[in-house]
């Protein structure tokens, strides 16, 4: 069964007031000015978290798959569907939180909006999975085939992707904290901004399962409505 | 405990000797493919002009010709079953993992023809010139492995769908990116000279571990789509 309305309603109201103190933090709070970054530097908290997410939903999409091969429940796919819609228009904010962020600093004076950055690829490479995902569950009409042929192209998309880690580093330098020559994330942050950030990672994994939870449960309820007009 | 891995790999070897016979007969997928890589090669040839490519962009060319034909050529694998109506019949007959060994098997041998065919015209008309042959071999090979590993489990869902069009191209290319990335890299290192072997050992080790999981990935997934 989906979430209750209850536990959902609660979890929301928590993640709305957090996430309203992260952004607060985020803009208020004085940080160090580090050459040209300068106040950019407040991306961090929104820019980085996107990609946690994105993440955490392609785990959550792809162990709701796995789920409904195993037991053929229509909530599962459901589940895995709105898990890949979420994180894709997560995936999306990312990108563009990026190439704002680096059109300014890394790129500023060049004019460059694109340059292939290994993490940038495989952002694009994660999206073009997702659109893949959703035009082939747009091409198959019966609920259950549709499902348990998306789980499947989900599951292999999860085992064939890893690779880029490995692959792409190696074809293409990076510009982003913790690549050759840069320092690392944990190098140059100072202890506010580090507390702000897990914060907002917390706070934007929350507003996933916010918006997850409430499309899962809308399309368990508009079924429901289906079947009643249906009988 | 020897007897039923031998019953297994009969079934396969027939899977795959079915499908050989057929194409024997009319031709199709080796026609079609014999005709879609040289005329790809040829617009390329007059698309660049008599400008000489680097080896950078003669692996990538290479490569892209490799998928594109792939993507193409391999979507009729399952669903030639289902238009004539013998998927059922081969159900009956052989387990799901004897199916997809079976045309692993034959997809790859023709990606391998292929291979030759998009080498052989690349040679000719481009002057791609190769100073690891061995190198380059295996590049193609653990390549084209990884393809087939993909392309056949893809094409038995496309099978499944409506509409099934251009869609294997859409579903693969994004799986593709790691195959494509040190594919390249490995070919690109055969037509360069120099410490080839040393210098793409990272992108065959990827080539390699890549194959592997997409295949026993296919294998267990397969199930899924055959016996539905």
């Amino acid at each position: 069964m989906p979430v209750s309305g209850k536990t959902y309603r609660r979890i929301r109201n928590i993640v709305l007031a957090w996430l309203t103190l992260v952004a607060l933090a985020g803009f208020l709070l004085d940080i160090p000015r580090i050459n040209i970054l300068e106040h950019t530097a407040r991306n961090l908290y929104f820019h980085v978290p996107m990609w946690f997410t994105m993440m955490a939903a392609f785990f959550v999409s792809a162990w709701r798959s796995g789920q409904y091969l195993g037991s053929r429940d229509p909530l599962r796919d459901t589940q895995a569907l709105e898990a890949a819609r979420v994180g894709a228009a997560f995936g999306v904010l990312g990108l563009a939180t990026g190439i704002v962020w680096a059109r300014f600093t890394w790129y500023v004076g060049q004019g460059i909006w694109w340059n292939f950055d290994p993490k940038q690829t495989m952002a694009a490479v994660q999206l073009l999975i997702y659109g893949a995902y959703f035009t082939l569950r747009s091409s198959v009409e019966e609920p259950e085939k549709r499902g348990r042929i998306a789980a499947v192209y989900n599951l292999f998309a999860a085992a064939c992707v890893p690779f880029l880690l490995y692959a792409l580093p190696r074809q293409m330098d990076s510009l982003h904290p913790g690549a050759e020559g840069n320092p690392a994330f944990s190098d140059i942050t100072h202890p506010t901004m580090r507390v702000v950030f897990y914060a907002a990672v917390i706070g934007f994994i929350g507003l996933f399962w916010v918006f997850y939870t409430q499309r899962v449960r809308l399309a368990t309820l508009k079924e429901r409505v289906e079947d009643a007009f249906r009988t | 405990m020897k007897e039923p891995f031998a019953r297994w790999f009969a079934g396969a070897w027939a899977v795959f000797e079915k499908d050989l016979r057929l194409e024997l007969r009319n031709r199709h997928a080796a026609g079609m493919l014999l005709m879609f890589v040289p005329a790809s090669i040829l617009l390329i040839f007059f698309s660049a002009g008599q400008e000489p490519l680097s080896p950078r962009i003669q692996a990538g060319l290479l490569w892209v010709v490799i998928l594109f034909a792939a993507s193409i050529g391999l979507g009729r694998s399952f669903v030639s079953e289902t238009d004539r109506d013998t998927a059922l019949f081969l159900r009956m007959h052989a387990r799901a993992s004897m199916v997809y060994a079976g045309k692993l098997l034959f997809n790859f041998l023709l990606i391998l023809a292929l291979d030759v065919v998009a080498v052989l015209t690349m040679t000719l008309l481009l002057h791609l010139q190769v100073a690891h042959g061995g190198l380059l071999a295996s590049a193609i090979l653990l390549g084209s492995l990884g393809l087939a590993g993909a392309t056949t489990l893809l094409a038995a869902l496309i099978a499944q769908a409506a509409t099934r069009g251009p869609l294997l191209p859409v579903l693969l290319f994004p799986l593709l990116v790691p195959l494509l990335l040190s594919a390249a890299t490995a070919t690109r290192h055969a037509l360069a000279g120099g410490d080839g072997w040393g210098a793409s050992a990272e992108s065959l080790t990827t080539l390699t571990a890549f194959a592997g999981v997409a295949i026993t990935a296919a294998t267990l997934l397969f199930d899924f789509i055959w016996n539905d």
